[in-house]
């Protein structure tokens, strides 16, 4: 899956089959200029996150440029499988967050990643005792997976002004589909899009991220946005 | 702390900490106490480190960090961690664990202002839980029989062994072992007999691998030993080992006293294997062990 | 005598980025700004304008700022480079200067933090 998940080929194919909303659409619900200082402020609390990161857990991130695209609730688990493509089975680790911005973070691993996460919590062969195997990996996962998730979405908060409490991580699924909760994917439900590739140790274990917000959350959002755009007016 | 949410926190079934950014403890409620031996007001005020220096791991500092830096919640799973408090286990001894196995949390607790000033930790005891998850494990992956792994457990562990070891560039070995003339032996003397000799040789095998080997009944009268971090030569060490101290029990059976011996082929994990080609080459060594007079090792190089 | 700038070029492929930093700088003094949205305007607009200070975004398509950053100054050793980015990383951070720039200015912008580095580049000249 490495690469195909994340490549900019399936995010044009994602806009063929018209998952994106329309531009007019989009314009209605953000102006593209609130896209792109959302975009650029999801890049600076990423860059903020992945510095802090260092300090707890040994994993480099790789910054790619986020990409914000507004989609339909009911096209999530269409996008999903699209990102994903056919074929490999994956896991997502969902952590729902609560605050004036309120929705759910996804994070989209290959399915060998909990094993390849091991490592970090210690000798592997100590862990491995008691052939408690598949706990061990799916519990790596969970936990570098919350913290990356904490890392973001935290960041973003705070940067927007806002202070988030989380439900814990779960893993949702281990093979595509029926990842996104059913509340999402109602009609009204809007998805923030956006990516970004982790890179641990030598190998690489990559992986996307991608928010889903209410349309409650999104009013709050523009104000959030207009204030902060506001120390650079005149 | 007072009133109603003071007096909760004294009596639920559940550790709860809370500690100041330098990791003092502010509070400690009456669960801990029990559990720890020490007092609210003896360890109020002091660093949580030096009642519990191992605690001091990048591993609880991580979460206790990704709390207090990021604000977000972090969790200490038992499978990862086992415990972060080490207290005696409640009851009791349950043959697997001498420490109480622990399920942690910690999440940030801010000040008016916003500012996160607190950590909190929670402890819950998980013991018996992690006990059954474990009994539940032993019974899925073990053979009823000979007590050794079953054929479904080789099929996930070798796969995932097969790859680990490729990815470390470490060798990796299996035997292929199978009793001779085991057929003859239900014949002559009954299932029961047969049954008894399985059970005797799997705990002969069982008793003479080290600790990270991992022995598989593979079917019928046939056994797969995997051999994590081991190349061929120690592999071939330890097949002889097994052929001869099978070749020396006597086994009880009725009134009569059953030998038997077994044949083995042993094979090294190679660059260009998968576990399928890895466990063939194996197999073609206990092929030609039961070809040339049974009784003996033969690696597939 | 501390040299003043007067020509600034910004490369960053987000307009709103190049927009925030532009109202940084300080009103009182007139400065006069180009604009790139990635590496490679940004190489071309350098060898043409040959501005005073070059202010570079690292995660650009076409041509990444750490690239641009190697090519403008092979083109130019004494070329006045300050990376301003949001990946401030440590792994990142050495990277950029080792390639040669001159400081680093981590986003967002603020008034204060441009000023800062302008007075550091002055100072430097």
């Amino acid at each position: 899956m490495s690469e195909a998940i994340i490549s900019e080929i399936k995010l044009a194919n994602a806009a063929e089959l018209d998952l994106f909303l329309s531009e007019e659409s989009q314009q209605r619900i953000m102006s593209a200029d609130e896209r792109d200082t959302l975009q650029e402020m999801m890049n600076i609390a990423f860059g903020r996150a992945a510095a802090s990161l260092a300090e707890v857990i040994s994993i480099f991130v790789s910054l790619s440029v986020p990409c914000v695209q507004l989609l339909k609730g009911e096209k999530l688990t269409v996008y999903l499988e699209q990102m994903v493509g056919p074929g490999p089975e994956i896991s997502i680790v969902e952590e729902r967050f609560y605050g004036k911005m309120e929705g759910s973070a996804f994070l989209v691993f290959p399915a060998d990643a909990g094993g390849q996460l091991v490592p970090l919590f210690g000798d592997e062969e100590t862990l491995y005792e008691g052939e408690a195997r598949e706990e061990v990996e799916r519990d790596a996962l969970l936990t570098t997976g919350g913290i990356l998730i904490g890392a973001c979405v935290g960041k973003l908060a705070e940067l927007l002004g806002d202070q988030v409490s989380y439900s814990p991580a779960k893993l949702v699924a281990k093979t595509q589909g029926k990842a996104i909760p059913a509340a999402l994917c109602n009609p009204d439900a809007v998805a923030i899009v956006l990516k970004t590739d982790f890179s641990f140790r030598e190998e690489s274990v990559q992986g996307f991220l991608f928010l889903v917000t209410s349309q409650e959350s999104i009013g709050w959002l523009k104000e959030a946005l207009a204030g902060f755009l506001s120390q650079y007016e005149g | 702390m007072e009133g109603l949410p003071a007096q909760i926190l004294e009596i639920v079934d559940l550790g709860v900490v809370v500690l100041d950014t330098e990791f003092r403890v502010c509070y400690w409620n009456r669960w801990m106490a029990f559990h720890s031996g020490i007092a609210a007001e003896a360890i109020t005020g002091t660093p949580i480190f030096e009642s519990y220096p191992k605690l001091n791991t990048p591993e609880f500092l991580r979460g206790a960090r990704m709390s207090l830096t990021f604000g977000s919640p972090a969790v200490f799973p038992q499978s990862l961690h086992h415990y972060l408090f080490p207290f005696k286990v409640v009851g009791t001894p349950n043959g697997m664990f001498d420490l109480m196995q622990q399920h942690c949390t910690s999440a940030p607790l801010r000040e008016p202002d916003g500012e996160i000033g607190h950590l909190l930790i929670t402890v819950q005891d998980v013991t018996e839980r992690a006990i059954s998850q474990q009994r539940l494990r032993e019974l899925n992956i073990r053979d009823q029989l000979t007590g050794a792994y079953n054929r479904r457990y080789l099929d996930h562990r070798l796969p995932d062994e097969c790859k680990r070891h490729d990815r470390h560039h470490r060798s990796l070995s299996v035997i292929m072992i199978d009793i001779d003339f085991f057929k003859k032996v239900n014949d002559q003397h009954g299932h029961e007999a047969g049954d008894k000799v399985l059970s005797q040789v799997a705990g002969k095998l069982m008793a003479t691998v080290r600790k990270t080997d991992c022995l598989v009944r593979y079917g019928g009268e046939e056994f797969c030993c995997i051999l994590p971090e081991t190349p061929l030569e120690n592999a071939c060490v330890l097949a002889d080992r097994f052929r001869t101290s099978v070749e020396r029990l006597a086994i009880a059976a009725g009134s009569t006293e059953l030998r038997v011996t077994i044949s083995l082929g042993v094979a090294q994990l190679r660059p260009e294997d998968t576990h399928a080609t890895l466990l063939k080459r194996a197999d073609e060594g206990l092929y030609d062990a039961k070809q040339s007079g049974r009784n003996r090792v033969i690696a597939r190089t | 005598m501390a040299k003043k700038l007067q020509t600034v070029l910004i490369v960053d492929d987000s307009p709103i980025s190049r927009k925030m930093l532009k109202s940084c700088f300080p009103k009182e003094r007139e400065f006069q700004f180009h604009e790139a949205g990635d590496g490679l305007q940004a190489l071309n607009l350098y060898r043409e304008l040959k501005p005073d200070l070059v202010t570079l975004d690292l995660t650009m398509p076409v041509m990444d700022g750490f690239t641009a950053l190697a090519e403008i100054r092979a083109f130019d050793p004494e070329a006045m480079v300050i990376v301003c980015t949001a990946d401030v990383q440590d792994k990142s951070l050495q990277e950029v200067t080792d390639k040669g720039a001159f400081m680093i200015l981590a986003k967002p912008p603020s008034k204060g933090s441009v000023l800062e580095a302008l007075t550091r580049v002055e100072e430097s000249a």
